[in-house]
């Protein structure tokens, strides 16, 4: 009986081959999809999971009035340890942020990220190094690792793993060490490095005043977190106060706390950071569902749209003594074997897709792999869109009574009418949100393409070095090498470079104490970012006190402590009275999710960071041999930095800010693209269907002497409404959607009726052109050929 | 066999009746060859479905084989279509997407018959009409009476004690119509299987043994042949 059933559902598929072929073609185009976004999520979701204490591992956390951080004083690690028996262990790890050039012989590698552990934090976190995790001796040895790479391009020919002798940064430093051997990088972690230092101890000598190290706990399982939490932070309060005393600090304490953030939270939606990643995997995968679920209605439409045929098969098949449960499970055999096909399809498809899809998200995913949780939600999915696709033909037209449909006459359309159609404005409903989201995004990326940053980025090169120059008398013979090369403009050194973040002290003026932004800059700063002067002067050597307590700052601070007239006020921060030569003109540092924030430019800050950030102005036309003559002079002109001249440009690194938003922009591109694509296929394929149906309604009206055009109006009429309800209804929604998005940028552009406006037009031009084509067919056939068979 | 007590039918529209079928009483022997006749609207398919238990009467009770079966439930009904009661439509109803083979096949396959047995009864069945060479064919490619006899060959495969037919002649041309009714006749006399059919035409209803007049819904006489 199933070889019967199958024949026949295989005769009746392919007798339908057009509509077979859409159907298929398009829930293999949505499934496809949909297998890339939980590969994704799977993907996201699972950074550090193969940790055995991964549900036990929390990050400690410090909420400031104005902020929350992640970064901790090392004695508190200590402290907790001591004084909580729920807490099994406490490690202390530290990123180091500065690029550092590793040596042997003529091979260089230069390393961004050193992590280092204490030996605690390593057993925590899963940090293995190959070999197994060695305890280093004593309070002093540091156990090095290297990525596997890295330790390929140090020593191209080596096999084994001992330790190996390496020099750091410039060869005329003659800094050496050890290196123990190498670690593997799991870039599906939260600690990703080019290589770790392990110690027994870290952060010895540090007070709460440093807060540069990261704590992480491993609790005993069933800990109560919240007390946990909270004895935390009474701790917390308690040693900040230790040994002082006055009424402001024990005020200033008590706005301090703290909390535990699990590892699972870290990579998606850490407390103290962006969850934009989670955000958007919510977007991705509530997209990949509605497209699922859009061809999905391509075949219950379909379907309902074929019941007065199958109807009469139903009913002979009752009479001949089938029972219904035997036809609703032909009719499932039936929808399965297309999604089955759809699925192999979409395999095949992702497969296709993936290196495009790995490039975009920065990803390494791959569909073959025996361990991946696809291999039992792929089968589930089937399940699920066998059921939903299949629900109307098995549960209604098995109950179809037979002496109802074998009278001949018998329309299914009638009492399926709201469905059909409900499903058909469904479809489009989420179409158009994807149309007028598709345009609005647009708008918005162009807006930030185009609009005035306030400074620029253009021909400026960002040149990675390891000299400190926070004194300018150290800096002023570099830069007077430098712009001797032809074609560099200017030349100046910062903590900070627009793009990355900013410190943040604390300042006072104007009788108001606040946190506000500091970069330490030099002379010829704003000349080389070309940033604009409001009111006041730049920084300039005519000034000897310029070195000493000049500061400028931005339009937002001058906001901010409600200055009246700034120039030549004081701002009081790090023990220094800051005097205010001059007023900037905001520029957007951070792109155009974040508001400006309030900054101070000072060229002193004895509290501030490492002026490390040389930055130059260079002719374009000149760049290239600009470049090549720095490259070849840089160990004479920056000789601590040695022979390694290594830049970027800074309008490339700049435009890393934007670059989630590409990404949703070709996420949501590509998803408006394919529900598009698959609603019209399944519109083209019900518009046939019903234009087949009424073949003999055309025939009469025509014989009774109605136009073509007449007909094809009557045709589109039904179409056009559902559209245009379609319309009404997703407005609202995408409105509501595209609001929310455009919230999260500080610098936004307006919502304007054009892109509502222009998707009703997309979407009743295709519906019409759709159903027209289908129509015209019917309209030109001769009537006669129609009313012959009765 | 049949055993109609006081059927009634009728549907309710704005509180007012509209009868199909009014005290309809009549039995039905084992092996009778019954015509039911009269003109349209008379209720004759009606009263046919009610046989056939694919409609419900409003009132009356209905034994079938010494069975009350207006109260019979799907399962139970579905049994006796397997078992007893073959149908046989004006319009042929066979399946398109099957072969004549299969469509034969079918009701044995519901009837979960032997493979083997079940090859041999389709076989012989093509074999006494004569379409052997067309079994392969799709509905479609067989003339109306072909397909008729089609539809017959696949009511009489299960073996049913019983023939239900609404008008099996009305598509067809005269040559054909006559061959049906030989074929019925022959059944019933050689092999004493029920027929019970509907038709507009007397000179079919003069194959059979009994004739039915319904007019307006109700029995207005009950000729025996």
């Amino acid at each position: 009986m199933l070889k019967l059933n199958l024949k026949i559902a295989l005769r009746n598929l392919w007798k339908n081959k057009l509509i077979t072929t859409i159907n298929v073609g398009g829930l293999a185009v949505a499934l496809a999809s949909f297998i890339l976004i939980i590969m994704y999520a799977n993907y996201e979701t699972s950074f550090d999971k193969e940790n055995p204490n991964y549900d036990n591992i929390y990050i400690v956390g410090i909420t400031y009035p104005e902020f929350k951080t992640y970064y901790t004083a090392a004695p508190f690690a200590k402290a907790i340890e001591q004084n909580f028996p729920e807490v099994e262990s406490v490690g202390i790890i530290k990123g180091s942020s500065f690029e550092l050039a590793i040596k042997n012989g003529k091979n260089t590698l230069f390393t961004n990220n050193i992590l280092q552990a204490d030996y605690d934090a390593a057993k925590i976190l899963n940090i293995t190094p190959e070999g197994g995790l060695i305890k280093p001796t004593g309070d002093v040895e540091r156990l090095s690792y290297l990525s596997k790479e890295s330790m390929k391009t140090l020593f191209p020919d080596k096999k084994d793993n001992k330790p190996e002798m390496v020099g750091f940064g410039a060869s005329n430093l003659g800094i050496t060490g050890i290196i123990a051997g190498s670690i593997k990088k799991n870039l599906h972690s939260n600690f990703t490095f080019d290589g770790v230092s392990i110690a027994n101890e870290l952060g010895e000598g540090d007070n709460y005043d440093m807060n540069d190290f990261s704590i992480y706990l491993q609790v005993k399982p069933e800990t109560n977190l919240a007390g946990l939490e909270q004895k935390i932070t009474d701790l917390y309060r308690v040693e900040l106060l230790k040994g002082k005393t006055g009424q402001q600090l024990i005020d200033e304490v008590k706005g301090i706390s703290t909390f535990l953030d699990p590892l699972s939270n870290l990579h998606l939606k850490p407390k103290a950071g962006n969850n934009a990643p989670y955000k958007i995997l919510i977007a991705l995968s509530v997209l990949g569902i509605l497209i699922l679920v859009i061809a999905s209605i391509n075949f219950t439409n379909l379907s309902i749209a074929q019941a007065t045929k199958r109807a009469k098969e139903v009913g002979i098949k009752k009479v001949l003594g089938a029972y219904r449960f035997q036809l609703t499970t032909q009719f499932l055999v039936e929808i399965f074997m297309q999604c089955f096909v759809a699925t192999i399809l979409a395999l095949i498809l992702a497969e296709l897709v993936l290196p495009n899809f790995n490039n975009l998200f920065q990803t390494h995913l791959s569909i073959w792999r025996i361990d991946n949780d696809l291999s039992w939600q792929l089968p589930l999915i089937l399940t699920v869109i066998t059921v939903i696709a299949g629900i109307y033909p098995a549960m209604v037209l098995s109950g179809f009574k037979p002496a109802v449909v074998l009278k001949g006459n018998f329309s299914s359309s009638k009492q399926s009418y709201w469905l059909r159609n409900g499903l058909l404005v469904f479809q489009f409903s989420v179409a158009i949100v994807f149309i007028i989201g598709l345009f609005i995004i647009n708008s918005q990326l162009k807006y930030m393409s185009k609009e005035d940053l306030g400074f620029t980025a253009n021909e400026v090169v960002y040149i990675k070095n390891i000299t400190i120059f926070n004194d300018p008398v150290k800096f002023e013979p570099v830069r007077e090498r430098i712009l001797r090369i032809p074609g560099i403009k200017s030349a100046t050194v910062a903590t900070f470079i627009p793009g990355g973040e900013n410190g943040v002290n604390s300042y006072t003026a104007n009788g108001l104490k606040a946190n506000i932004d500091f970069v330490d800059v030099d002379f010829d700063y704003f000349k080389t970012l070309e940033i604009k002067l409001k009111e006041g002067r730049f920084f300039s050597n005519d000034f000897k006190t310029d070195t000493a307590n000049a500061a400028v700052i931005n339009e937002s601070a001058v906001a901010k402590y409600g200055i009246k007239s700034p120039i030549g006020q004081i701002i009081r921060g790090c023990n220094i009275d800051y005097k205010i030569i001059g007023v900037i003109k905001d520029f957007k540092t951070q792109g155009f999710e974040n508001a400006v924030q309030p900054t101070i430019y000072a060229i002193k800050d004895p509290c501030g960071g490492y002026k490390m950030q040389i930055m130059l102005k260079i002719e374009e036309n000149k760049m290239a041999e600009a470049l090549a003559t720095l490259k070849a002079q840089w160990l004479e002109i920056n000789p601590k930095d040695g022979e390694d001249f290594r830049y970027e440009f800074l309008d490339e690194l700049y435009g890393k800010l934007f670059k989630k938003q590409e990404q949703l922009q070709s996420m949501f591109f590509a998803a408006a693209l394919l529900t598009i694509f698959i609603a019209i296929l399944g519109l083209f394929a019900f518009a046939k269907y019903i234009t087949n149906g009424r073949i003999k309604e055309i025939a009469v009206r025509k014989i009774l002497g109605a136009a073509d055009v007449q007909i094809l109006k009557l045709i589109n009429r039904s179409f056009f409404i559902m559209v245009v309800l379609a319309n009404i209804i997703s407005w609202p929604v995408a409105y509501l959607l595209t609001k929310m998005w455009l919230g999260t940028f500080a610098y936004r552009i307006d919502l304007s009726l054009l892109p509502f406006v222009a998707s009703a037009i997309i979407t009743i031009l295709l519906t019409v052109l759709t159903v027209t084509v289908q129509a015209a067919k019917a309209v030109k056939a001769n009537p006669v050929d129609a009313l012959k068979y009765e | 066999m049949i055993e109609l007590k006081d059927i009634e039918k009728y549907y309710a529209s704005k509180g007012v009746k509209s009868y199909i079928l009014r005290h309809v009483s009549t039995t039905i022997k084992q092996g009778e060859f019954v015509s039911i006749m009269g003109p349209s609207g008379a209720g004759k398919s009606t009263l046919l479905n009610i046989l056939g238990m694919l409609e419900e009467p409003t009132y009356g009770s209905y034994s079938f084989m010494g069975e009350d079966v207006t109260t019979l439930n799907e399962r139970k009904r579905i049994e006796l279509y397997r078992n007893h009661i073959g149908f046989v439509f004006q319009a042929y109803h066979l399946i398109d997407e099957m072969t004549v083979e299969e469509n034969i096949e079918a009701p044995l396959l519901y009837k979960k018959v032997p493979g083997a047995e079940r090859r041999s009864r389709v076989a012989d069945i093509l074999d006494r009409f004569n379409m052997v060479a067309k079994k392969d064919l799709f509905p479609n490619q067989l003339s109306g009476g072909q397909q008729q006899l089609v539809g017959i060959a696949r009511a009489l495969v299960a073996q049913p004690s019983i023939i239900l037919a609404d008008e099996p002649t009305g598509n067809l041309q005269s040559a054909q119509a006559l061959q049906i009714m030989e074929l019925f006749k022959k059944l019933n006399e050689e092999e004493g299987i029920t027929i019970i059919q509907v038709t507009h035409s007397e000179v079919n209803a003069a194959y059979g043994s009994r004739i039915l007049h319904l007019l307006d819904g109700v029995i207005k006489e009950d000729v025996n042949l």
